[in-house]
């Protein structure tokens, strides 16, 4: 994590982060609905719902990173030898893990409600 | 970037929605069957009646889902910097071209150069380069169309 | 390990299209229409005469000096910081300098504040009357039905949650009544809000919370009931005991050490 003075250096723009962080919430929002019906289509149950979650979850995380960090890394990669996470967010946390519990109550609705009509 | 997106989730949307179907019709299918069969054979319908998806329609939702996550994936905003020089140096190059959404607007909490109130500074003024335009207007006849803009 | 059976209960596949749907397409109208209804009534802030805006403003310039204190030569800090400690320290900027001093109103009987009461009133109320509503319409018409099961199991301290108007002790906690559908609802309409509307919309229950919190914050700051003075007073204290340190100090090093190859 960035100290102070760091901070005070290289200062960072508060409006790029809240937009980043919007971006990810939406798609999580977006994709947590889409992940209870695929549960609900398959029937899960419990744990391996709440894993199929999980495992999609980290899915798109890892396709956002794929299509979205990594090609402004690319980019600079010759300019600053870090990792390319450091260009969008502050720790790469926040990527993996950001949204994740926003999109669950969302994915909880879906999946029930697809559970439901799938099974009747 | 953003048809390529679009049909990805709009196919993706197909095959979900064919997936979501089958797995009625099957369960549906499965249920009377079930019913039936337990009707006439026995009075055992509690373990029977968990119905097992066929595994080509479970593929098909594993796969649909996959698919229409990449079409939202590759359909949202492009995230930005979040240091100060990258995002300037970005705003810099690109200039209102960066902030193209889709459909061909600016975004709307696109502000410009963060810097140009440095622009202005006397001490920052490139006046070789204001000379050069004033001569230009000079030579183009000097009528008051609006000065350059700089 | 016993296998506990599950438990199946048969349903009318009309229970789908007559009580699920039109709860959640209520619950989805009724979220557009408070987003648009809100909108609709917000009031546009009142203007303040001079001397208030003046004691605002002037509490935030010192505010924003001491944020961003440390990007300005410490001869300047310090020009600022004198001026600003000293007038706070007088009152100058007090909206009625004789009243220095003196306790705050009482804010019921200010009408300014009874404004912005009323403004915080209604944007609960825009929240509370449908939300009474729905819940008397679900009650009087579709109380009393299991309509789906939860995929997941649950203790048995749900079982008053869910199954509120269903009287069967022996039920799977799983089973959930058309109330506990509503409730889920609220929760997870969330992204459908999101996506219909845009993320800042005014129908999503976590912008309403963070935003009574919010403004709640923001008005705390030159609401009724606070003592402006008192409110210079630790502001010029605050400047006073901040250690200034220059960011430009040493730049040259930290300039060299990046184009070093």
């Amino acid at each position: 994590m960035l100290t102070e003075r760091q901070l005070q250096i290289s200062p960072i723009v508060q409006e790029s982060v809240m937009h980043n962080t919007k971006t990810l919430t939406t798609l999580h929002n977006l994709t947590a609905s889409l992940f209870g019906v695929g549960a609900g289509i398959l029937g899960l149950e419990s744990y391996p719902g709440f894993l199929f979650y999980l495992i999609f979850s980290l899915i798109t995380s890892a396709l956002v990173y794929a299509f979205r960090v990594r090609p402004g890394f690319i980019e600079e990669s010759q300019a600053q030898g870090n990792s390319g996470m450091g260009r969008y967010f502050r720790n790469s946390m926040e990527l993996w893990t950001g949204g994740l519990f926003e999109g669950l109550s969302g994915f909880v609705l879906t999946w029930t409600l697809f559970y439901g009509l799938v099974r009747a | 970037m953003t048809w390529i997106s679009k049909s990805v989730t709009g196919l993706g949307l197909l095959f979900l929605a064919h997936a979501c179907y089958s797995a009625h019709e099957h369960s549906a299918l499965h249920s009377t069957s079930t019913a039936a069969l337990s009707s006439i054979a026995s009075h055992s319908t509690t373990a029977s009646n968990v119905t097992s998806l066929p595994i080509d329609i479970s593929i098909e939702t594993v796969v649909a889902v996959f698919v229409i996550c990449v079409g939202l994936v590759l359909g949202s905003p492009e995230l930005r910097p979040i240091q100060w020089r990258v995002w300037a140096g970005k705003i810099e190059r690109e200039g209102e071209k960066g902030f193209m959404s889709s459909d061909g607007t600016v975004d709307k909490d696109y502000v410009g150069n963060p810097f140009r109130v440095l622009e202005s500074r006397p001490g920052f003024i490139d006046i070789r380069k204001q000379r050069k335009e004033f001569a230009e207007w000079v030579r183009e006849g000097g009528v008051a169309v609006g000065a350059p803009k700089s | 390990m016993a296998q506990i059976p599950v438990q199946t209960i048969h349903r009318d596949p009309q229970l789908f299209y007559w009580i699920l749907i039109p709860i959640t397409v209520v619950m989805i109208l009724t979220g557009v229409l408070r987003h648009y209804a809100t909108v609709l009534m917000a009031t546009e802030p009142k203007k303040q005469e001079l001397p208030a805006i003046r004691e605002q403003r002037s509490l935030l310039r010192g505010i924003n000096l001491r944020t961003n204190a440390n990007v300005i030569s410490p001869a300047s800090f310090q020009a600022r910081k004198d001026y600003l400690v000293n007038a706070y320290e007088r009152g100058d900027f007090l909206k009625d300098p004789d009243k220095k001093g003196q306790a705050a109103a009482n804010p019921m009987t200010d009408p300014a504040a009874m404004e912005g009461m009323m403004g915080m009133m209604k944007g609960n109320m825009a929240m509370m009357i449908p939300q009474t509503l729905i819940m008397g319409w679900i009650n009087a018409f579709f109380s009393g039905f299991v309509i789906i099961r939860l995929p997941f199991p649950l203790t048995i301290k749900f079982k008053s949650m869910l199954q509120a108007g269903v009287g069967t002790r022996d039920m799977d906690p799983q089973w959930m009544s058309s109330i506990s559908w509503y409730v889920l609802c609220i929760f997870g309409l969330q992204s459908v809000f999101n996506y219909l509307l845009g993320s800042d919309n005014a129908a999503s229950q976590m912008a309403q919370q963070m935003g009574q919190m919010g403004p709640g914050a923001g008005a705390q700051m030159f609401g009724p009931g606070v003592d402006p003075d008192k409110q210079f007073k630790a502001e010029a204290e605050n400047l006073s005991v901040l250690a200034h340190e220059y960011t430009l100090e040493g730049v040259e090093d930290r300039l060299l050490e990046t184009v070093r190859v």
